[in-house]
C-alpha cells in the first residue's frame, strides 16, 4: 500500500514516514476493500457467484481501483453470461493500469474471435427481445427465443431464470425444475434461483393438506382415495368409462389442435426469426458492399493519381532522354565540351560533335533544361568565332573548287556560327546561283542585301539577284 | 406464491455491446471512498486555512 499524496510505502505507523500525512483512514477504506475483494474470491470459489457479485462491487464502492477485485467482478459477470458488463469492468481495468494486467488477455480473448462478438452481441439482443415479449404477453415466442438465447450461451443466468419463470406462469413445472437446476450449477447462491426452486418443488411435491394447483385440484377430485390398512389406494372415478371411439376422438381433436398451434404460433415465429436472420445477413452484406465501394473508389482514385503521376514522370523522363533527344543533346554538347577542353585546336572533332548534336536534337528543342542551354551558350561564346572560321575556310576552298555540295553545308554552318561574315553569306548565295538554285540564291541574296546594306557584298547581290531574274524573265 | 407481473419487474434488459461504451465512460463518474476521503480533507484544509 502507498500513501495518496507522496507514493511512499506505508509502515504499520498510522502515518506516512514520507510526508507526515495522516493515513489512518486510507487504511482503513483499503482494508476494508481488501476485505471484502477476499470475500468476493470466497464465494465465487465456492460458486456463490451472486454473493461474490456483491462483495466484490462492494469493495470496488471503497477503493474503485481495486484492479484484483474489478478483474474478478468481470470473470464472475463472464461467468453468468454477463459478457457486456465483464467487458466493462476488463476494459476499465484496462485503463487503470494498461501493462502486466490479466484483463488485457481476457479483453484480447473476446476481442479476437470476431464471430464470437457477434454471437455475444446476438445473444444479447435476443434476450432483450424475448423480454419485450413477456411484457406483450407474448410468451410462447418469448421461450422460444429464450431457447435460442440459452443455446448459444448456456450460461446466462438471467436467461434461465426468466425461461424458469415463464414455464411456472405455465404450470410446466418439470421444465421450470430443470432450468432452475442448471441455474444452481452455474450460481449456487442465488436468492432468485433458490426462491423459484423453492416454489416448484413446493408445486411438484404438495404438503397434506396443503395448497396445490388448479390443475391438482381438479385432477384430485377426478379420483377417490382411501385407506386400505395402511396403503393409501388412489382411484380414478371414470377410468373405465373410456372407449376406443372416446381416445380416437381425443387423439383427432389433439392432432388439429397441434396444427392449429404450429399455425398459429410456431410457425410465426419461424417465418419472423428467419425473417430476422435474413435481414441481418442483408445489413452484413450491404455494408460489406459499402465498404467494398468505399475502397474500390480509393483504389480508383489511387489508379488515377499513380497513372497522371507516371504521365508526368514520363514527361518529366522525356525532356531528359529518348524522343525528344534532349538526354542525347547533352550527352553530345557534353562530348563537344570534352573534345575542345582535351584539345581546343581539334576543331573538326569539335564541329563534327556539333553537327551530330544538332542532327539528334533539331526537334526537341523546346524541350531542353536550362542548364543545357546556359552550357551550350557559354560553350558557343567560347568557341563559335573559331568554328565559323573553320567552316568558312572549308566552304570557300569549297566553292573555288567548284565543289557547291561541299561547300553550300560549310558556308552555312560558318554563317551560323558567325552571323557577321557577310563573305560566308554571299558566297553560300553564289555556290547556289552556281549550282542552279536561283530560288535559294535569291533568298540568300535577299539576306545579304537586308543584313549588310550599304556594303560591296549587298551592292554585288543586287546585281546578280537583277541577273537571275532577268534570266527568269527571258526563259 | 410467486407474483408473475411482479417477478418480471425485476428483470432488466441486459446491456448491449453498443451500450458498452457509455457505461465505461460512466464509471469515470462514480466516486469511491478513497476519492470522498481526500474532497472532504482538501474542504477540510481549505475550511482551517480560512478560519
Amino acid at each position: 500500500m502507498v500513501c495518496y499524496k507522496c507514493g511512499c510505502r506505508l509502515s504499520d505507523h498510522d502515518y506516512c514516514t514520507g510526508c507526515g500525512e495522516d493515513v489512518t483512514l486510507y487504511k482503513k477504506i483499503m482494508y476494508m476493500s481488501n476485505h471484502f475483494y477476499n470475500d468476493g474470491l470466497d464465494k465465487a470459489t465456492v460458486r456463490d457467484l451472486s454473493g461474490a457479485l456483491v462483495s466484490l462491487r462492494q469493495s470496488l464502492k471503497y477503493n474503485k481501483n481495486n484492479i484484483e477485485a474489478r478483474n474478478l467482478l468481470g470473470l464472475v459477470y463472464f461467468e453468468m453470461g454477463e459478457v457486456v458488463s465483464a467487458l466493462k469492468e476488463w476494459v476499465i481495468s484496462q485503463n487503470l493500469r494498461p501493462k502486466k494486467n490479466i484483463a488485457n488477455d481476457y479483453v484480447d480473448m473476446i476481442r479476437s474471435n470476431q464471430s464470437r462478438l457477434d454471437a455475444i452481441n446476438q445473444t444479447i439482443k435476443k434476450y432483450n427481445q424475448a423480454l419485450g415479449y413477456c411484457y406483450q404477453d407474448s410468451q410462447d415466442l418469448a421461450v422460444i427465443q429464450l431457447k435460442k438465447v440459452l443455446s448459444y450461451s448456456p450460461k446466462y443466468i438471467r436467461a434461465h431464470q426468466l425461461l424458469a419463470l415463464l414455464y411456472i406462469n405455465g404450470e410446466e413445472w418439470e421444465k421450470a425444475k430443470k432450468e432452475l437446476q442448471k441455474c444452481c450449477q452455474i450460481d449456487a447462491n442465488n436468492t432468485t434461483t433458490l426462491r423459484y426452486l423453492r416454489e416448484v418443488d413446493r408445486m411438484l411435491v404438495p404438503e397434506e393438506g396443503g395448497r396445490s394447483t388448479g390443475k391438482r385440484k381438479s385432477r384430485s377430485q377426478e379420483m377417490v382415495r382411501y385407506q386400505s390398512g395402511n396403503e393409501t389406494i388412489i382411484q380414478p372415478i371414470n377410468g373405465k368409462d373410456r372407449s376406443g371411439v372416446s381416445v380416437l376422438l381425443n387423439l383427432g381433436i389433439g392432432i388439429v389442435i397441434g396444427i392449429a398451434i404450429a399455425s398459429f404460433l410456431i410457425l410465426p415465429a419461424r417465418i419472423r426469426g428467419a425473417s430476422e436472420e435474413v435481414n441481418d445477413r442483408l445489413k452484413v452484406v450491404s455494408e460489406q458492399s459499402d465498404a467494398k465501394t468505399a475502397t474500390i473508389d480509393e483504389q480508383q482514385q489511387k489508379i488515377q493519381s499513380l497513372t497522371d503521376e507516371n504521365h508526368r514522370l514520363s514527361d518529366e523522363l522525356a525532356t531528359y532522354e529518348g524522343t525528344d533527344g534532349a538526354l542525347k543533346a547533352t550527352d553530345g554538347l557534353m562530348l563537344a565540351v570534352g573534345a575542345y577542353l582535351e584539345n581546343p585546336e581539334d576543331l573538326e572533332k569539335v564541329a563534327g560533335y556539333m553537327e551530330a548534336l544538332d542532327q539528334e536534337s533539331g526537334e526537341g528543342q523546346d524541350n531542353r533544361t536550362t542548364a543545357y542551354t546556359d552550357l551550350e551558350a557559354k560553350f558557343l561564346a567560347v568557341v563559335s568565332e573559331r568554328l565559323g572560321a573553320y567552316y568558312y575556310d572549308i566552304g570557300f576552298r569549297s566553292f573555288n573548287a567548284e565543289e557547291y555540295e561541299n561547300a553550300i553545308p560549310a558556308l552555312m554552318w560558318a554563317y551560323r556560327y558567325n552571323n557577321t561574315n557577310v563573305d560566308a553569306l554571299f558566297y553560300l548565295g553564289n555556290a547556289y546561283r552556281q549550282s542552279g538554285d536561283n530560288d535559294k540564291a535569291k533568298e540568300v541574296y535577299a539576306q545579304v542585301i537586308d543584313n549588310f546594306p550599304n556594303t560591296n557584298r549587298a551592292n554585288r547581290s543586287e546585281a546578280y539577284l537583277a541577273e537571275i531574274n532577268n534570266e527568269s524573265q527571258a526563259q | 406464491m410467486i407474483d408473475f407481473e411482479e417477478e418480471l419487474k425485476k428483470f432488466q434488459p441486459s446491456l448491449e455491446v453498443e451500450d458498452a461504451e457509455e457505461a465505461i465512460n460512466g464509471y469515470q463518474n462514480t466516486m469511491d471512498m478513497v476519492e470522498m476521503m481526500l474532497k472532504l480533507g482538501d474542504r477540510t484544509k481549505t475550511k482551517e486555512e480560512q478560519e
